[in-house]
């Protein structure tokens, strides 16, 4: 339990650091920081699997992805940001209400806190495989027209119609 | 108990060369029992001990590499090296360690100096992490974990998030655009690299390092190993993920990020003495943690090359192996030169992530075939006639020839 409680106010610290940063850079890093920790409660609460893929997944390629855009795109003027913040954080807590609320019902109908186990249920990779590709077999394939559906889009938009500098002819 | 009855009364095989690398961390927890300390303190000491062993073992390891390095770049541009320091140059890592030691440490006045002092310290972590799961003996694993190769990848993504901490805190342009090279070729060579370890996940059945390596025991017709590396798809994978794991550990040719003729040295150019030493300590054990991992999966780990060599300790066979490896990378570094970023790029995702895509496929009939000449026969042209094909194919139309600048040409 300690650790847990030495853990979740470091999260929220990063993810409110996150948001509350002026500078785009800081904010996305303080964003890989808050999504390592979460990695790591998960590895404390014995989900070993899933803290390991939302470290690689999360830290590894979102955040890298989203400084990285960072890096190509160079943010505007920072101080307009600033005047902006009322006005976003007030459409950002009407996105982020709603879901949040269905987020509680749901977590709340399934369980029931006083009867929660206690133990960390030991769950093997070979039975999350198992279940990924049979009972969520149709959900898995679902992500993966998505995905794929966005790979093409991003390479149409990535495309130049006309002269691509980065990959010549023969000429 | 007293130590001497615990000594006694410890493994018979304590002594053996075979335990020999895990001496120490054996007797600190038999001198921690004797002295009554709890469970969980003898653990975690062991542990400690168990991680000394192994950053002690690759940081002498990295000492000596740089010696060897330069000697045989030396030798290779028919020069004589390092030859001042002691015996043969061989005091020269001392000499070089003292003198990075001493150097002035410079923070440029438009840097972030917590980030800039964060990320030399941030890139010696995940290749330290990632040497703690290999298996380098069959009773040296540091750190036994069940989902080791996932650990593994895990830990080196953050490797790319340091380098761009480096780019950008230097606030400065040679660091930023040197970081920019340095994340996109490593985005880009972790695909080939992750997708052509799947196979040998899949045919092992095992994420767990140590499960890996007894998998390729024993071996065919008597005296051939069964090594990954000697299947039709391991063969494949084993090659996409050498040229991988050089490009990952940005050595030469793939040395984009630091080319010093373009940009300085990319995103350690803003920094002096020990940092720069970090960044360097960084790479080369990263340098041997992927080679080291490319032995694991694919060359057999600690298991020994021909039958009836049991005598000599398993641990002796990994280095020996690992040695084999990052010596092919010093002649590589001597031999060729360095690519450009639109080949580099296109090589990565024309060619190696299509051909690593395809063993995973092969890696599976291999399993369903169970081996064997069936094997063999369903899988060899699977991978041969698309490797030809792409290969012919690339060469002609699809490689990179002349560099055209957006600017430079109008």
């Amino acid at each position: 339990m300690t650790p847990l409680l030495i853990l979740t106010p470091l999260i929220l610290l990063a993810a409110l650091g996150a948001v509350w940063n002026a500078r785009p850079v800081h904010a996305a890093l303080l964003l890989a920081l808050a999504l390592a920790l979460i990695a790591v409660l998960y590895l404390i609460i014995g989900a070993d699997f899933i803290g390991l893929v939302q470290f690689m997944v999360y830290v590894g390629a979102i955040a890298v992805l989203i400084v990285f855009s960072l890096l190509i795109t160079r943010p505007g003027d920072e101080a307009e940001e600033l005047a902006r913040r009322p006005r976003s954080l007030v459409t950002g807590l009407a996105c982020v209400l709603p879901v949040l609320a269905i987020l509680v019902y749901a977590v709340s109908r399934v369980v029931k806190f006083p009867d929660a186990p206690v133990e960390n249920p030991s769950v093997s990779i070979a039975q999350v495989g198992q279940v990924l590709f049979t009972s969520y077999a149709p959900a898995v394939l679902t992500v993966g027209v998505l995905l794929t559906a966005v790979m093409i889009g991003a390479a149409l938009f990535a495309r130049d119609p006309g002269k691509n500098p980065q990959f010549p002819s023969d000429s | 108990m007293t130590l001497l009855e615990n000594l006694q009364h410890a493994n018979p095989a304590l002594w053996s060369p075979e335990w020999l690398p895990r001496l120490p961390q054996r007797l600190v927890e038999i001198l921690l029992q004797s002295c009554g300390a709890p469970d969980w303190l003898v653990t975690l000491a062991g542990l400690f001990v168990a991680a000394g062993t192994v950053v002690g073992v690759f940081l002498s390891a990295f000492a000596l590499l740089s010696l060897i390095e330069r000697k045989t770049l030396a030798r290779a541009q028919n020069r004589i090296g390092p030859n001042r320091a002691g015996w043969f140059g061989i005091l020269q890592p001392v000499a070089d360690g003292i003198k990075m030691l001493t150097k002035e440490d410079i923070v440029p006045a438009k840097a972030e100096w917590l980030l800039h002092l964060a990320a030399p310290i941030l890139i010696v972590v995940p290749p330290i992490l990632a040497l703690g799961v290999i298996p380098y003996g069959r009773e040296w694993v540091p750190v036994r974990v069940e989902l080791g190769l996932l650990f593994f990848f895990a830990v080196g993504t953050l490797t790319e998030l340091s380098v761009f901490m480096a780019g950008w805190a230097s606030g400065s342009k040679f660091p930023m655009l040197g970081a920019m090279r340095a994340i996109s070729q490593m985005v880009s060579y972790e695909l080939p690299l992750m997708i052509s370890a799947l196979g040998v996940i899949m045919v092992t059945g095992s994420l767990s390092l140590p499960a890996i390596v007894a998998h390729q025991a024993g071996f065919h017709l008597g005296f051939i190993p069964a090594w990954n590396l000697f299947t039709p798809w391991g063969l494949s994978a084993g090659l996409i993920f050498y040229v991988a794991s050089i490009a990952e550990a940005n050595r030469c040719p793939f040395d984009l990020p630091e080319g010093e003729s373009e940009i300085v040295a990319g995103h350690m150019t803003e920094y002096s003495g020990f940092k720069y030493a970090l960044f360097f300590m960084g790479e080369y054990l990263g340098l041997f943690s992927i080679a080291g991992l490319g032995v694991t999966l694919f060359l057999g780990g600690w298991q020994a090359p021909l039958p009836g060599l049991g005598l000599v300790p398993s641990w002796i066979w990994f280095f020996a192996k690992l040695a084999v490896v990052i010596m092919s990378y010093l002649w590589i570094r001597a031999t060729f030169p360095r690519v450009r970023i639109d080949q580099l790029m296109r090589f990565a995702w024309l060619c190696l992530i299509p051909m690593a895509l395809l063993t995973i496929p092969a890696a599976a009939i291999w399993h369903y075939a169970g081996g064997g000449v069936l094997g063999w026969l369903a899988t060899v042209p699977l991978l041969l006639i698309p490797w030809v094909v792409l290969t012919v194919v690339y060469n002609r139309r699809l490689a990179p020839t002349t560099r055209s600048y957006t600017f430079a040409d109008s």
